[in-house]
C-alpha cells in the first residue's frame, strides 16, 4: 500500500493542489489531474486502480496513460513524499 | 494522453504564473507563524520580538481555540507556535493537541527553559514536526551574556531530553559578537547530542536587536569567516545532520518579498496579523476578521501604495527595521 510520508500534507487548489512536505519545508505544486491522482493515492488506491479508474475517467485506453501515472507516482516517492508501507 | 506534473518550489515565488507559483493563486495560507505569546522568562539582547511581559490583551482561550478550529478548517498545513516563550502559555498543549489531533504540522520556538523528561516524553507523542531550542553559544559564558538570566546547562539538557524521547530537535543559533566565534563549536556540540537541524542565518535588526545594534552586530569580517565555517560545516555534516544558513539578510528578503509575498501569515498574541516581520503593518485582526478575510486583506496590503513605498524605504535605510514592533493597523478595503 502506497501512503505518505509522516511530514507530508496535500491541500486541493484551484489549479490542482499543493503538496508541503514540512520536514525539509518543501513545496511542490501539481495540476488538476496530479491533485485527482493524490486524492486516489489518500483513498489508499494501488496505482493499478488508480490508472483504471483514470481511464475510465478521461474515456482513454489504459496502456495510453499507464506511464504517465506510473511516472507520476515515481516523482513522488523520488522525492520522498510517498512510500510503499509494506517496504 | 494526460496531462500531468510535479513541480517543485524552492521558495512560494518565482515565475508569475496561475500555476501556484505566486500567493494570490492560493485559497489559504500555506503557513501560520504564530507568536503565541508576549510573556518570556529570559532577557535576551538579541530578541525580535522585544519579548519579556504579558502583552496586554492576549488572545483569550476561547479565541485560541477558535482561531485552531480555522486554521484546521482552512487545510492549513503548517503551524510555528513561538512567544515571549510559548511554553509558558497554559493553553499551549491544548493547541497543539487540537492541531495534532487534526494533522497539523508543528513546530515550535523554544528557550529550552521548561523542557524536562515529562515535557519532552509530551512532545514525543504528539509527534511535532519538529522542536527549535535556541543555543546561541557553545559555552556558559557565550551563552548567558546574551541570553540574559538563560542557563546554558538547562537548555543543553532539554536538547538531551527531546532527543532521548525520539522529538524531531533543532538547535537555532544567532550570530553576534558575542558568539559568532562559537558556530563551529556549536555545530559540533549539535551532532554529539543527536540534533536533526542546524539553522542559523545573520541576526536581524529588529526589535531588541536593534537597540543593541553596535554591540551585538558581527563585523563584516566577521561575518565573512562565519559563513566559511558553515560551509565547512555543511560538507562535514552532510548526511549526517542538516546544517542550515539563510544567506541573505534580512534587506534581501524584503526585496524578493515586496516582488514575490510568502503564502504565510504572522499573527501576534493579541491576534493581529504583521504582513511580514520586518515591517510595522497590520493587515488584519482575529477578532474582527476570519481568517479568510484576512487572506484576502493580506494580498491586498501587499499592492498598497504606502506599503510599498515604506518597504522600499526600509530597503534603501535598514535604520527603518527599527520600526517593525511599532504597529501601524492598515486601512483595507
Amino acid at each position: 500500500m502506497m501512503q505518505f510520508a509522516e511530514h507530508v500534507q496535500v491541500r486541493p487548489e484551484k489549479f490542482g493542489s499543493v503538496i508541503f512536505e514540512t520536514l525539509c519545508e518543501k513545496v511542490f505544486v501539481t495540476n488538476k489531474t496530479g491533485a485527482e491522482i493524490l486524492r486516489l493515492l489518500k483513498q489508499h488506491k494501488t496505482p493499478e486502480e488508480i490508472i483504471a479508474q483514470l481511464a475510465h475517467d478521461y474515456g482513454c485506453s489504459i496502456d495510453l496513460i499507464r506511464n504517465d501515472v506510473e511516472e507520476f507516482i515515481t516523482n513522488l516517492t523520488n522525492h520522498a513524499l510517498l512510500k510503499n508501507a509494506h517496504k | 494522453m494526460i496531462e500531468n506534473e510535479l513541480r517543485p518550489l524552492s521558495r512560494l515565488g518565482g515565475t508569475p504564473t496561475p500555476k501556484g507559483n505566486i500567493f494570490s493563486d492560493y485559497t489559504a495560507p500555506l503557513f501560520i507563524a504564530w507568536q503565541l505569546n508576549a510573556e518570556c522568562n529570559l532577557e535576551c539582547l538579541h530578541c525580535c520580538e522585544e519579548a519579556g511581559h504579558q502583552m496586554p490583551n492576549e488572545l483569550t482561550h476561547d479565541e485560541i481555540m477558535d482561531f485552531c478550529q480555522q486554521i484546521v478548517r482552512a487545510q492549513i498545513p503548517y503551524v510555528a507556535i513561538s512567544g515571549g516563550e510559548p511554553l509558558l502559555h497554559p493553553d499551549f498543549f491544548t493547541l497543539s493537541e487540537f492541531l495534532r489531533r487534526n494533522k497539523v504540522s508543528i513546530k515550535v520556538e523554544t528557550n529550552g527553559t521548561f523542557i524536562d523528561h515529562e515535557v519532552a516524553r509530551r512532545f514525543g507523542q504528539l509527534g511535532f514536526r519538529s522542536v527549535q531550542v535556541s543555543v546561541d553559544g557553545a559555552t556558559p559564558q557565550s551563552f548567558e551574556k546574551l541570553r540574559r538570566k538563560g542557563n546554558w546547562q538547562r537548555t543543553i539538557d532539554a536538547c538531551k531530553y527531546l532527543v532521548a524521547a525520539g522529538v524531531n530537535t533543532e538547535i537555532v543559533f544567532v550570530p553576534t559578537k558575542f558568539n559568532i566565534h562559537e558556530t563551529g563549536d556549536v555545530i559540533d556540540l549539535a551532532y554529539r547530542l543527536g540534533i536533526y537541524g542546524f539553522y542559523t542565518g545573520k541576526t536581524m535588526q529588529i526589535g531588541r536587536a536593534a537597540q543593541n545594534w553596535d554591540i551585538l552586530c558581527p563585523s563584516d569580517t566577521e561575518y565573512e569567516q562565519f559563513f566559511k565555517v558553515l560551509s565547512q560545516k555543511q560538507a562535514q555534516y552532510d548526511g549526517k545532520m542538516k546544517v542550515y544558513y539563510y544567506p541573505d539578510d534580512v534587506i534581501e528578503e524584503l526585496k524578493y518579498r515586496l516582488e514575490y509575498p510568502s503564502t504565510s501569515l504572522l499573527v501576534i498574541p493579541d491576534g493581529k496579523v504583521k504582513l511580514i516581520g520586518p515591517l510595522p503593518f497590520i493587515c488584519g485582526d482575529l477578532r474582527k476578521h476570519r481568517l479568510a478575510e484576512i487572506w484576502e486583506r493580506y494580498q491586498k496590503a501587499w499592492q498598497l501604495t504606502h506599503v510599498r513605498a515604506f518597504t522600499q524605504k526600509v530597503i534603501n535605510d535598514s535604520r527603518l527595521l527599527a520600526e517593525s514592533n511599532r504597529w501601524q493597523e492598515l486601512s483595507i478595503n
